[in-house]
């Protein structure tokens, strides 16, 4: 413990000389790195700034439209479904209100996924911006933001879009939820681009797998090997929507989203 | 020769009681599932969308005619071949029990005719069962219930089939039931000329059905291997019509080897009653 007491000034006076050498070089450097410090973080900022106002000119084009009624086709490609293409009128009302009417057939929507369109991840309460930088999406440098809801009880956690600045549309999102995993949207862009409303939106979701006892069921046994079990586990599906037309802003009633046995 | 000898047989089955015993159990098991249906059908329709409704919606009619007849058929086309039996077992042996048989084959008529002539009667009378089967089953139901997509439940898919794509299903289906009960209809023939009463190739006949059909659904390995040879496993490929896509494939191997049955059952009842000693 001695040795150490006397060992420490020792050090700091062997030290002394050189420590003037060492304070100007540290200025120096400090002088040289200052202004690029304050150019990244300045940059940085402004690009948080940009993200923020990118954000809030496509939040406000989204928010436009308050209702469609829609011509669609749907292709649902689910490992345990087997659907055929499914032609109808899709009706959607902000913020979260939709339904597919089929003329008098079966519907069929991915419970709360589908309602994720660009007006609900856009449109949607408070949030925080922040920017991701540039990446490419098929072949074409795009922004990248992330979306974090300030709400704390949003079933929304994070979104994360791949926006074309040139044309101020959200092309893919990926958004990630409290009870139905990850939704992640392609979507293509056509003659009513300008209401940022798609042509085609393809959803890629989580789905739990479906079983039922055999009891239940009526199946025939055919012979063709069944898939493996993946009981509990979860799997991609994949829904694609056609928009033929649409008909912005007709100030659709709520009657049109009773649910119909 | 042939008509007037098919028509004596189609006169003998239809002045029997209990010809319309079938007709009878058809309509009431019919009518009894279609009121289930119309006073509980949601609750059956909630209970098997369980498992989808987590994830999607499902809106519409989906307890529409095409579903319900569906299910009459899966509850019922597994009973119709014991009312089947209960007539073309009495062909030949209800004959030989009543004194007709010996008196009927001094008629220049020969034993493989009127085996052919027995056949195509308790064929014909297992279609009208189905017809009846297709116009209280499918037809009402229609009535009652009305036209939608058909949601086909398995173990581990759904299917669904467009309204506009279920009719020639049924047809099919009905088709390929029409063979299944044919078959049986061949087989309790073939007990029918062994026997003097018509007890005994009715109570063997269903006791082949439900022997067979416990051998079927048991998932058993030792099972396996002569399943494939069972015409009960084969009974119920009217079914595959309501698979997307159709297995033709194996719904045609299904037909095929019923038809075997049949033409192996119809020639060893032929060989039987030809060497057989009629005494009465």
């Amino acid at each position: 413990m001695k040795l150490l007491n006397k060992n420490i000034p020792a050090r700091l006076f062997a030290s002394a000389p050189k420590k003037t050498v060492g304070t100007w070089k540290t200025s120096f450097l400090f002088a040289l790195l200052l202004p690029l410090f304050l150019l990244f973080g300045f940059s940085k900022a402004n690009a948080q700034q940009d993200a923020t106002a990118l954000f809030q000119t496509i939040r406000q084009r989204v928010a436009q439209t308050k209702d469609y009624v829609a011509d669609v086709r749907m292709k649902v490609d689910v490992a345990f479904m087997n659907i055929p293409l499914l032609k109808g009128m899709l009706y959607f009302k902000a913020p979260d209100k939709m339904r597919l009417e089929r003329n008098g057939g079966v519907s069929l929507l991915p419970r709360n996924s589908i309602n994720l369109n660009l007006y609900n991840i856009m449109a949607q309460g408070s949030v925080t911006v922040i920017d991701g930088g540039y990446e490419s999406l098929d072949g074409k440098d795009v922004r990248v933001i992330k979306i974090v809801p300030d709400a704390a009880e949003s079933d929304l956690v994070l979104t994360k879009a791949w926006i074309d600045e040139s044309r101020l549309l959200v092309l893919r999102s990926e958004s990630t939820t409290r009870d139905n995993g990850t939704i992640r949207m392609n979507l293509a862009y056509g003659k009513y681009a300008a209401q940022s409303l798609p042509d085609k939106v393809v959803f890629v979701l989580d789905l739990k797998d479906y079983k039922m006892p055999k009891g239940v069921t009526m199946d025939y046994d055919d012979g063709t090997p069944a898939d493996l079990p993946l009981k509990g586990k979860k799997k991609k599906g994949r829904i694609e929507i056609q928009y033929l037309n649409y008909k912005i802003n007709q100030g659709l009633s709520d009657a049109v989203f009773q649910k119909k046995e | 020769m042939w008509m007037p000898l098919l028509r004596a047989e189609l006169y003998k089955i239809f002045k029997k009681p209990r010809t319309y015993l079938g007709f009878g159990v058809i309509a009431a098991v019919t009518l009894v599932i279609q009121l289930a249906m119309y006073a509980n059908g949601q609750s059956f329709v909630d209970f098997v969308l369980q498992g989808i409704q987590e994830q999607f919606d499902v809106e519409g009619n989906i307890l529409n005619g095409y579903l319900v007849t569906y299910i009459i058929l899966n509850l019922l086309l597994a009973q119709v071949p014991l009312l089947v039996a209960l007539v073309a077992g009495d062909a030949l042996a209800g004959e030989a029990g009543a004194g007709t048989l010996r008196l009927l084959l001094t008629r220049p008529i020969g034993r493989t005719r009127l085996v052919l002539a027995k056949f195509t009667a308790s064929s014909i009378y297992a279609i009208l069962l189905l017809l009846w089967l297709a116009v209280i089953g499918l037809g009402l139901s229609l009535l009652v219930f009305g036209r939608g997509d058909m949601l086909n439940f398995t173990a581990d898919r759904l299917i669904m089939l467009l309204s506009d794509d279920i009719f020639w299903r049924y047809l099919g289906a009905f088709g390929f039931a029409a063979l299944a009960l044919i078959t049986i209809s061949t087989l309790a023939l073939f007990f029918s000329a062994m026997a003097a009463n018509a007890i005994g190739p009715i109570v063997s006949t269903m006791g082949v059905i439900i022997l067979m059909t416990i051998i079927t659904n048991l998932e058993l390995p030792l099972f396996q291997a002569i399943k494939p040879f069972l015409f009960t496993t084969h009974m119920v490929a009217w079914k595959g019509f309501f698979n997307e896509p159709v297995p033709y494939g194996a719904m045609l191997q299904s037909a095929l080897i019923m038809l075997a049955y049949i033409l192996v059952l119809l020639g060893a009842t032929i060989f039987v009653f030809k060497r057989k000693d009629i005494q009465t």
